[in-house]
Formats: structure tokens, sequence, C-alpha cells
């Protein structure tokens, strides 16, 4: 059996651990032609180590070295597949036993700086004003240049009480200096409210309780409504993802059985699909599904079933496009570590690829007034060496697309998605748009 | 391949039969990314240490090589794509040596057959100097000649694309090669300014050549500036420029300012070379290795270009390397008062050493620069005799880039504080125009007053 570690770098981590099911020496004994070369690329290291042992101008120690090689052969991957040494390893299972507290957002790396992927609803981060897309290049007055997103990641989190104090730079303002105090990460509950008629489940990340919680929130809003449910709003947005199984069963909720979504690793045969189960929650009725740019990962997955099921119309902004599954593989029993390693990739039902260019909603929506910045958001594509989309070429032929963009003078504090997600549904052009788009 | 390469071809095959033969020695070439050069051969590594603790850390060795090894195995078989597996092998000797220090690094095959040429050529393209921070390419100095400036990009801009390809996962030696090219052809380069603004700038590629040195006459005074050490004939043009100077003046020169401010160093020999035109013999520098006998010492020349000269150094946090050991020299010995900021702390030197196994090498940190009276410049740089600033006190205190900036530098042997004591900085007042060089000014009334003297003879009486 694998788990799969959907969610990477962050530092509300919700993780599962991973024992990889292949047996270490067979991959190269297998490559007999291939190994005279391997042995002499390996044949290095003996002696850049004797050399630096020689040579450098203070004293190192070895393991270290080994250490920094295995963490820059990693790095030089993609932003997400790291090494974490012995002791990082036993830290990052305190994490996921909840024995942490953290600022509750999720980042990945970008130029040299740890970018912020979402901030977590009702979180340190969420409440101190971080946004997606927002910097964080300095740590209680520590420049992070230079340091590895997994070492950022460390130094966030701590006892839940302490406070933290970032350099966060966002564009065309001034670095400004956040003070937060760490807490635990709250497991949210998916949450509803109705507004003209129609209830609008919002889900803030996958955890454990995503899928019952927003069962509830749905059995409750019929109530609320006297027994029928005109149609429903899925919001998604700044959703940076988390545990699959709870996106499978997300996406099952609104669909009688079939595929949701597949893992594909290198090899042909190493292909997992997970389907939904037989029986719908709301069968028939609209849904309307709201993404942006930082709905990432599980919130990807979701999206991207309902919307080639034909299950739901996607609106907003395209996605963080974070397709890729990471293996926590623990080395000789996690006594030297453990590697996080990008294994897999995510494909929707349709085939489509995740990573790198997410999940293209089937009419633009915009948060904010037209401003031509706003287009070139930040997206997983950005991120230096994230791994490439094999298909890529569909990427390169992408149309402009058409945006709707707030009227002049709406509300600053108003949801222009929101409402138009309400309009579709209460104006009849539901059955229209999805037929438009296909 | 650059074009310029063809004329050293003959120069580099004779170079690497030599090396073959493995016993050569090449002294220190050059002082700045890509790299303070010298070479060290098989012979040099010191066998210092007892057979019995050197067989116990070989099988410690071996058990760490053994875990490399396996994770090795376990990228290769597990991750998502293929990967090369040199790749793969020089990101991890990258990610052991950078982790050492900023300047320490890996040197793929190719690269260091091309950096053999380059190391000749000064710096051709779009005429910047840059180092790599965790994989983006960052622009230390843009030359005020050079193309790249003219274009808008400049010192401290992060270079993150070439032609739309990104630098990120690329060593630093493939990052630029894309920014070389034949003079007039335009390249695209992708900018990270320090406002975090991204924007694609074109530059036309250019030979930057020439002169490393201005100079003018100044209200009857001489005035040098040194614009880098990256130029073979630079003490022979500063001995011109100096000449140059006594004819304009119709006489000796009554006070020379040496402004190496943003001077980010660039090859030992002309920085001895320079101290040398100022100093009648006696030590320029030390560099030291981990052991006495790796010490090295450079001497000056007999003979100094008119000693009575009064001589005002300007240096500030961009003056690095080479600019530093000229700075050092001639304020330990007293042949001038230097002013200015404290300089950025680049006092280390990298050995390039050629890797048998596949014909790359390892440029590593191997020693340290010391100042005549035995003090490092690694991570505290020269302080100067007079803090003179540039512009107003704005009352923040400016955090500036240096040496000690960079993650996980190497540090200075004397670890005490070296910090810039903020009372001591002579401000410009606050309704000073932009335009006017405060430093510059402080500098020359320096030289005209009677200041000067006493400061001179106050070093002679310290001196040993």
């Amino acid at each position: 059996m694998k788990y799969i570690v959907p969610v990477v770098g962050t530092v509300a981590a919700v993780a599962l651990f991973a024992f990889s099911n292949f047996n270490s020496g067979s991959a190269i004994a297998a490559e007999t032609s291939k190994k005279a070369d391997i042995y002499k690329q390996l044949q290095l290291f003996p002696d850049v180590l004797a050399r630096v042992r020689a040579d450098y101008v203070v004293d190192v120690q070895d393991e270290l070295l080994i250490e920094d090689a295995i963490n820059g052969m990693l790095q030089s991957l993609d932003p997400h597949s790291s090494y974490m040494n012995a002791e990082a390893f036993r830290d990052m299972q305190n994490v996921t036993a909840g024995e942490y507290g953290g600022l509750g957002m999720e980042v990945t790396s970008d130029s040299g700086f740890v970018k912020i992927i979402a901030p977590i609803d009702n979180t340190p981060a969420y409440k101190a004003g971080i946004k997606a897309g927002d910097y964080i290049t300095e740590i209680d007055g520590d420049s992070l240049i230079g340091m590895s997103l997994t070492d950022a990641v460390d130094q966030m989190r701590g006892k839940p009480g302490e406070p933290i104090t970032v350099t966060v730079v966002r564009k065309d303002e001034e670095p400004m200096e956040i003070t937060m105090v760490r807490a635990i990460i709250p497991q949210n509950r998916a949450t509803y409210k109705i507004q003209d008629g129609i209830p609008v489940i919002r889900i803030s990340q996958f955890n454990e309780k995503t899928e019952s919680s927003m069962v509830s929130a749905i059995q409750s809003a019929r109530k609320d409504l006297g027994g029928s449910v005109p149609g429903l709003v899925l919001d998604l947005r700044r959703n940076p993802g988390g545990l699959l199984d709870q996106s499978i069963k997300v996406s099952s909720a609104f669909l009688n059985g079939g595929d949701v979504v597949s893992t594909r690793g290198r090899r042909a045969n190493d292909v997992q699909e997970y389907g939904a189960e037989k029986g719908e929650l709301l069968k028939d009725v609209p849904v309307v599904v709201i993404i942006d740019n930082a709905s990432a990962s599980a919130a990807e997955i979701v999206a991207g079933a309902l919307q080639d099921r034909g299950r739901g119309l996607v609106i907003g902004a395209t996605s963080f496009g974070k397709g890729s599954v990471q293996s926590i593989i623990p080395l000789e029993g996690g006594r030297q570590g453990a590697l996080r390693l990008t294994t897999q990739r995510y494909y929707t039902p349709s085939g489509r690829s995740i990573q790198g260019t997410g999940i293209e909603p089937d009419i633009f929506v915009s948060a904010t007034p037209k401003d031509e910045d706003a287009r070139k958001s930040f997206r997983e594509s950005d991120l230096p060496n994230a791994i490439k989309n094999e298909l890529e070429a569909a990427e390169e032929d992408e149309v402009e697309a058409v945006v709707e963009y707030p009227p002049e003078g709406f509300a600053e504090d108003g949801d222009f998605q929101l409402d138009k997600a309400i309009e579709i549904l209460k104006s009849g052009q539901y059955k229209a748009l999805m037929a438009a788009a296909g | 391949m650059p074009s310029p390469s063809v004329m050293n071809t003959s120069k580099t095959s004779s170079w690497r039969q030599r090396l073959l033969i493995g016993s050569l020695l090449i002294a220190l070439v050059s002082l700045v990314a890509p790299g303070p050069i010298s070479l060290i051969s098989e012979a040099q590594s010191s066998a210092k240490k007892t057979d019995k603790q050197k067989r116990a850390e070989d099988q410690a060795m071996i058990e760490e090589l053994k875990f490399f090894g396996d994770v090795f195995a376990r990228v290769r078989s597990e991750y998502v794509e293929d990967v090369p597996d040199e790749d793969l092998i020089a990101a991890a000797l990258n990610g052991a040596l950078h982790a050492l220090d900023p300047h320490s690094a890996y040197v793929p095959p190719v690269d260091f057959e091309e950096q053999q040429v380059s190391s000749r050529r000064e710096y051709g393209g779009i005429g910047i100097e840059v180092s790599q921070e965790l994989g983006l390419v960052k622009v230390q100095y843009a030359l005020e000649d050079g193309p790249a400036y003219k274009a808008g990009i400049r010192t401290g801009d992060f270079i993150t694309a070439v032609e739309g390809e990104k630098v990120r996962g690329k060593t630093l030696d493939d990052a630029i090669k894309g920014m070389k090219g034949l003079a007039g052809d335009p390249v695209t380069v992708t900018v990270l300014d320090t406002n975090n603004i991204t924007k694609d700038i074109v530059v036309v590629r250019q030979t930057v050549r020439g002169r490393a040195i201005q100079h003018r006459v100044l209200d009857g005074l001489g005035y040098v500036f040194i614009e880098t050490f990256n130029n073979e004939n630079l003490a022979r043009d500063l001995e011109r420029a100096l000449n140059d100077l006594k004819r304009q003046i119709g006489g000796n020169i009554p006070g020379l300012v040496i402004d190496m401010r943003g001077n980010r160093g660039g090859l030992l020999d002309q920085s001895v070379d320079v101290s040398s035109l100022f100093l009648d013999g006696g030590e320029v520098l030390s560099s030291r290795g981990r052991t006495p006998e790796d010490t090295e010492r450079y001497h000056a020349a007999p003979g100094q270009y008119d000693e009575n000269m009064p001589i005002v150094v300007l240096i500030n946090s961009g003056s690095a390397s080479a600019a530093e050991i000229v700075a050092g020299a001639l304020q330990d010995r007293g042949r001038a008062v230097v002013m200015g900021r404290r300089s950025f702390g680049k006092g280390s030197v990298q050995s390039v050493i050629p890797l048998l196994e596949n014909g790359g090498a390892l440029r590593l940190t191997t020693q340290r620069y010391y100042t005549p009276s035995g003090t490092s410049i690694q991570g505290r740089g020269i302080m100067p005799d007079i803090l003179v600033a540039l512009s107003p006190d704005t009352g923040k205190v400016e955090k500036r880039f240096r040496e000690d900036s960079l993650r996980n530098s190497l540090g200075n042997p004397d670890d005490s504080d070296f910090a810039e004591n903020h009372d001591d900085i002579d401000y410009p007042p606050e309704e000073w125009p932009k335009t006017e060089d405060y430093q510059l000014k402080a500098a020359q009334d320096l030289l005209r007053s009677s200041r000067y003297r006493t400061m001179i003879a106050k070093f002679d009486q310290l001196a040993p």
C-alpha cells in the first residue's frame, strides 16, 4: 500500500507517510550497461570529499557534506523535493501528530524566497493579512536568501504562543514587517451560508473532517431552504489542498461512480486510479465551483473532476497548478532521515495533467477590477524549476481568455466572483453555459 | 562557444598537457567570480595524519558514501521523470560545496574547459559581473560603460532568465552562457530588480574591454578611479595615468585620490603591482590556509612612485577583494589615509582543483587574505581611517550588502565586533545636493589640510 502526501512545504502540514514499495538495489543492478557509467559518476565523491578534507580553508565534517550533497541533489529536481535528516523527519512526524504551532500558510519556493500559495482561513497568517503571492524575505530579521524551503518552514514552526516577525514583500508595496503569534493550526471544517436562496459551501482546506463536515453543511442548508436546493456554490478559493482521499470523497459526493483522478509515475504500470462511489448527494442540482490562483493540489482535483465529468461549472481564475505527488521515503527506517520525493503527477478524468497548467475555469471571472498586472498572477509554472507539464505545447497555444471584471464602482468589500456564481444559478443560464463549456 | 576562444587554443592545450603531468601549481590568477583561481596539484594534498587516523576516517567516509549511493539509486528509480545521472551528481556536488561557503562550487567538465579560456579573456558579453545566489544570477556589478548598464541593468538586480530560459537550476556557468555571444547580437534578459519588479531587457552584446581606470585633475589634485582589477594592464595604465596627471599639473602631483568605490576586485597580481607602485618593497599581503605551510607572502618591488605624494584611498561597501588588498596594504604600511565606508570583506582565495575522473573541477576556498599587519579581510573588510558617508543621515541603520550578508559565508578568524561606529561617521548636511560627491570632497579637503600629515605621522609611530 502506498500512501501519498498531496501537500508539501506547508506550515500547516497534513502529511501521511509512504513506505515505498521498491527495492533499492535492484534498480541499478537491472541496468548493467549503465552501471559502469554510474560507478564512474559516483566515484567523483570520494575524490571530492578527500579534497575538501585536505584543502578546504577550515575543518569540515564528512557527514555534513554528504547531507548537503543529498539536499543539493533533491532540491535541483523541483521545489517540492527535499531531504530531511533524522531530526527533521522526527519533527515532521510530530507535526502530523499536532504537537506544533505554525502560521497556517501554504508556501513554496521562488527566486530563493518563500512564496505564499495561500493563507489558510482562521490562522495567524490569515488574520495578519498575508496574501497569496506574497514573498517572505526575512524571518526575525535574518535573510532567507540561500535557505532551503524546508529550513525556512522549520523556522516558522514552533511552540504555540511564540511570536515571530517576518518581512513580507508584496508587489508594488514597500517591504513590511509582520509579527504573528504561532498557533495550533485549526482543522477547518466546511462551512456554509445562504445567499439569495443558494447555499454557498466554503472549503478552505482538505483535512480529515472535510467531507463529513461538507455533507452536514449541505444537509443543514437543505433544511434551511425547506428541503429543496435550487443550486449550489462550492468555494475552493485560497484552498491550498491537503489530503488526497478527502478530495476524492468530496468529488464523490457529487458524482455517481466513475473516475475522479489518477496518479501516474514514471513507469507505464505505475498508475493509480481513484473513482467515485455510487450514488450522489445532490442529483441534478446545478453546481458552480469557484477557484482562483491560490487553489492548489486537492482543490484542483475536485475542480478538475467536476469539470471533466460535466458535473459543475468552474468559474474564477486558473488554479495554481500543483499537480505533483510527493512520497515520503524513510531511509533505514528513518534513522537516516527521509526523502520527500516527487514520484507522481495527478491527472483529471479526461487525462489532463494538473501540474504546471492548473485548472482553467469555464468562465474567467476576476475578483478585482481590470489591471494588466493581475493577469500575470503567479502559478506553479512560474516557479523556477517546476516540473514541466508534458502537454506544454497546449500551454503555449493558450488563447487570451475573455475575463469578466467587476464593474466600476463595485464595492471593495464585495465578492464579485461569488455574485457571478449566484447570478449564473439564479438566472437560468447554467444549462446553456454548461453546454457551451462542453 | 564564444568566438574569442580561438586565439587561446594553443595555450589551453599546452596547459592541459602540463596538468596531466600532475605536478604544476599555477599561482593565483584572479580574484573575482568566476573565481580567484589557483591550481592545486595532487602532490600538495598533505599527509599530516597518521595512517591509523586516516584509516578510521576513510572507513567513516565509505559509510557516508554508501549512504549517498543509496539515496542516488532511489532518486534514479523513483523520481517522476528521468534525470540524467550527471545532472544529479552535479547538483549533489554543488549542494555540498555551496554549503561550505558561497564561493565554492563544482565546475562540470565542459564548463571547466571554457573557463580556462574565459579567465584569460576578461569579460565580454553584456558587461556585468555576476554571482549565484541560490540558483539565481545576481548582478554584483554592472559596468558603467557596458551595454547592460546602458540598458538599465543595475548592481543588485537578479537575472531570472536569458532568452526566456530560466536560470534557476543551472550552474552559474550554464546560466551566463546565453549572455555571451557575438558582439552586435542582441540578447533578452529577464531582470528582477531591487524593487522586485520583473522586466525583459534587450541588451546588444558588445566587447567590453579597454582601460579599467579613469583619471583627471580635480581642482589641482590628482584623481584616479579604478573600476576593476580584472585587467592585465591595470598597473601599467595606472602609472601612465599618473604621468599624464603630472604633465597636466606641470609638476609633482600635490595630492592623489585613489577611488576604489564599487570596485569588485579582479586579478591578484594587479593588486600587488598597484600596491607596489606606492610602496618601496615590503609585504603587501599574505594568503593563509589551514596550516602554516600553506602561507604565501607577496611583496612590493623596491622603489615607489613619488614617495612624498599624499594619497587618500576611497572605499565603500562595494569595494571587494583585490581593492581591499590595495586599501589594506596602503593603510597598514602608513602610505595612505583610507576614507569612506567599511569595505565588502571578500578575503578568501578559491583554488581550482581539477578532477581527473571526469575532467571537471572543484572551485574550493582554500585560503584567506591577510593585510601586512596580519589582519584577515574575510567577512570584515577594511575599516576606513575616516568614516565618511555619501548621503545625509536618515537616522535609519542602512543594511548594506557585504560578504557577511551572504548566507553561510566564511567567517573571520577574529570574531570580535567589527561594525562601523555610527557616531564616527561624517555625514553630509541634510541640504547636500545629490549630484555632489561628499566622500570625494572630504578626500580632497583632507589632502589640502595639515590633518593629512598628522595622520600619516601617527601611522608611522604605530608601525612596528
